[in-house]
Parts: C-alpha cells; structure tokens; sequence
C-alpha cells in the first residue's frame, strides 16, 4: 500500500471510529513510512526502537489528529517529537553508543520537505546543527567532534544542549 | 500500553488489539468547553462577591472597559494557542497569543509608571491588602480554565509541554482578571494594571511548572 496522505488519512479516520483492519493497515504504512523518514537522521541500532516508540505515541495520541486535516504533518509533528526526545535522553545518558556505521541508503522519503528532520535541523544556526548532527546521530566522542568542527570541546557540549533545547521548541516549525 | 514488544509486528498486533474508538479533538469543542469554564468562573464571582457597584448602577468607566476586554481578549487569545497545541502538526503557528500579550502588558505599565509618581502612598497596608484580595479572586478564578485546558491538553500530544503550561496559564489567569473586573469597584490603573495582572503572571508560573509534568507524552 502507498503511504499517500489521502490513503493514510482515509485509514486513520477509519481508526479513529474503531476498524481493526484498517489500523493494521495505517500501523504498516506508518512504520514504513517512518524507517524512510528517521533514515539517517538516527543511529541504526536505535532505529527499531525510535519507530515502534512513535507508532506507540501515534496509538495513545490518535484523538489529537483532526480528520478535517491532514494527517502526514500530524505524523511528522508526532514523529518529530519522539526524535528530539530521543536525542536529548541520549544527551542526558551521556551515551556513547553510536559508533555504528549508518547505513547507506539512498532511499529518500516520500514526504514533502517542509515536515522532514533536515528541514528542522536546518532551522539551527550552523554550529549547533553541525554539533548535534556529529555527535548525536553520526556518533562521534566530543573530542572528535571538536577535531572535525574546529570548536572547543566545551563549545561542542554548549550548542549540543542549546541545540536541543531549541530543537524542542521547533518541533511544529516549517 | 506501557510494554514494548520485541519487533514490530508484534508491536503493531498489540496496538491493533488496544484499538477503541476515540472522539477527535476539534477546536470548537475546546474552544467552548474554555468558554464555558471562563463563564462558569465569572459567574461564580457575581453569584459570591457580587456585581461591580457601578455597573448596579448603570455607569461604566471607559479605563475599566478598556482593561476588562483586554483581559477577555488574552484569555481567548492564549486559549486559541493552547487548543492548537493540543493538536500537533508540522506547520503550526504557535505565536497568535503574543501579539494579545504584548497589548495587554501595557496595563500593568500604566500602572507602574503611575504608581511610582504617587510614592509611598501604593504601599500602604490597606492598599496592599485590597489588591492582595483582587489577586486570591483572579487566581481562584482562573482554576477551572486552568482544569480545562490541561485536561485538553492530556488528552492532547503537545509537541512544547513546558510552553503549553505557559501558556495555558496565561490564558486562565487572564479569564480570572477577567472575572475579577466584573466584581471590582476599582477603576484606578494602579490596582487594575498591578494587582490584577499579577493574577496572570502568577498563573502563568504555575502552569509553567505544574502543566508540563501532567501533560509531557
């Protein structure tokens, strides 16, 4: 099935009135639609875990999509949210677990790019997108960062927590 | 639904199982479950405090007016940011509320401005006691609006919780100025612009720090 606005909005009205069926169907497409959409924007070893935390924000959150309006920007705005989550959990663990290399698909998501993570890291002054793109999704130690970017070590740690803090606050922003 | 299952697939026949039908947000419905709350509110003043004496008497006072509506217009002004919060999608505007904000802030700068030129005279006990009074009504006042647009809230997927609370205080306590101005005698910018404002701003610290930790998803 294509994960097209109208399909998807279609599925969801009907989910929201109870059709078991249709749910089935929007949660594929949803998740699908999802690993397109967080696709290199998350370590692929959290990229399970971040999609079903969404779909399970997209099941208790369902009565807050309005089916008088779209439904992908809903899910972007949900989606969004779970990412900036995860990213700052990961900030607050202090994590150092994304060494991983990411995967290299060429896949691009099928969504208009005004609602995708690029287009909200990109709301970022350079420094601390730059930053919060290193460490938090390519995986590098501070120090590496610092190496790569030219900043201090304590000037990395400073835009990745301005970075985030403001990322939080720009989750619904075009 | 708080387990995680291991895959996916799981996932999904776990949520598909969880499936029950839900009524979907609309603003109007929150729009006038507010309203509703906010008349309640004022209502309950008037039925308790009574009816500002002027207006028994049939005279109006343009500054009263004036201030009263501004009140009224944040109110529905942060109300209409709250709903749409409670609604996420990428592209929304967040930000209508300010522009009422930023108007009706010059109250309580009217009122500073002024109380400075009159000196002590504002901080006596008296005078204190009466705003202090002003201020318990509004903050008790804007409660149920405060109840309400949480609840919206809750039932809501608030990308910006700490900003929603923000938020949905300043909306509450501005229907308690609101509220209060239909009781109070005072027409002097000094109470109104000081000790009613202060109902908002100190509800709006409360919805700051209390909202957020019942409505973060």
């Amino acid at each position: 099935m294509r994960a097209d606005e109208a399909t998807l909005a279609h599925l969801m009205a009907l989910s929201q009135s109870g059709d078991r069926q249709a749910y089935a169907a929007l949660l594929e497409a949803c998740q699908r639609w999802l690993r397109g959409y967080y696709s290199r924007r998350i370590a692929p070893s959290s990229l399970d875990d971040l999609v079903q935390e969404t779909l399970i924000a997209l099941h208790t959150k369902r009565a807050s999509w309005d089916p008088t309006r779209p439904f992908l920007p809903w899910l972007a705005a949900i989606a969004r949210y779970r990412w900036v989550d995860h990213l700052r959990r990961l900030y607050r663990a202090d994590e150092r677990e994304l060494n991983e290399e990411l995967l290299g698909s060429d896949d691009e998501p099928a969504i208009a790019a005004r609602i995708s993570i690029d287009r909200l890291l990109g709301l970022l002054p350079p420094a601390q997108e730059r930053a919060i793109a290193l460490v938090k999704i390519d995986g590098l130690s501070i120090a590496e960062a610092s190496a790569a970017t030219g900043q201090s070590e304590s000037l990395v740690k400073v835009n990745i927590h301005r970075g985030l803090k403001k990322l939080a606050l720009l989750i619904e922003k075009e | 639904m708080t387990m995680k299952p291991l895959n996916s697939d799981a996932l999904i026949a776990d949520l598909v199982g969880d499936l029950a039908p839900v009524r979907p947000l609309r603003f109007g419905a929150g729009l006038a479950a507010v309203l509703a709350a906010a008349g309640i509110s004022a209502a309950a003043v008037v039925a308790v405090l009574g009816l500002r004496p002027a207006w028994l008497a049939g005279a109006v006072n343009p500054m009263h007016l004036i201030a009263t509506g501004l009140y009224g217009g944040l109110g529905l002004a942060a109300t209409v940011t709250v709903i749409i919060m409670g609604r996420p999608q990428v592209g929304s505007d967040h930000s209508g509320w300010r522009w009422a904000a930023l108007m009706a802030a010059l109250l309580p700068l009217a009122g500073l401005i002024v109380a400075i030129g009159r000196g002590a005279e504002e901080l006596a006990p008296d005078v204190m006691l009466y705003g202090a009074e002003c201020l318990t009504i509004g903050a008790a006042a804007s409660l149920l609006v405060l109840g309400v647009l949480t609840a919206w809230l809750r039932r809501g997927a608030p990308t910006a919780p700490t900003r929603a609370g923000l938020v949905a205080g300043v909306a509450a306590g501005a229907f308690g100025s609101f509220a209060v101005s239909i009781h109070c005698p005072a027409n002097d910018i000094v109470h109104i612009g000081i000790w009613h404002s202060m109902a908002v701003l100190a509800m709006a610290g409360l919805g700051r720090v209390l909202v957020p930790r019942l409505v973060r998803w």
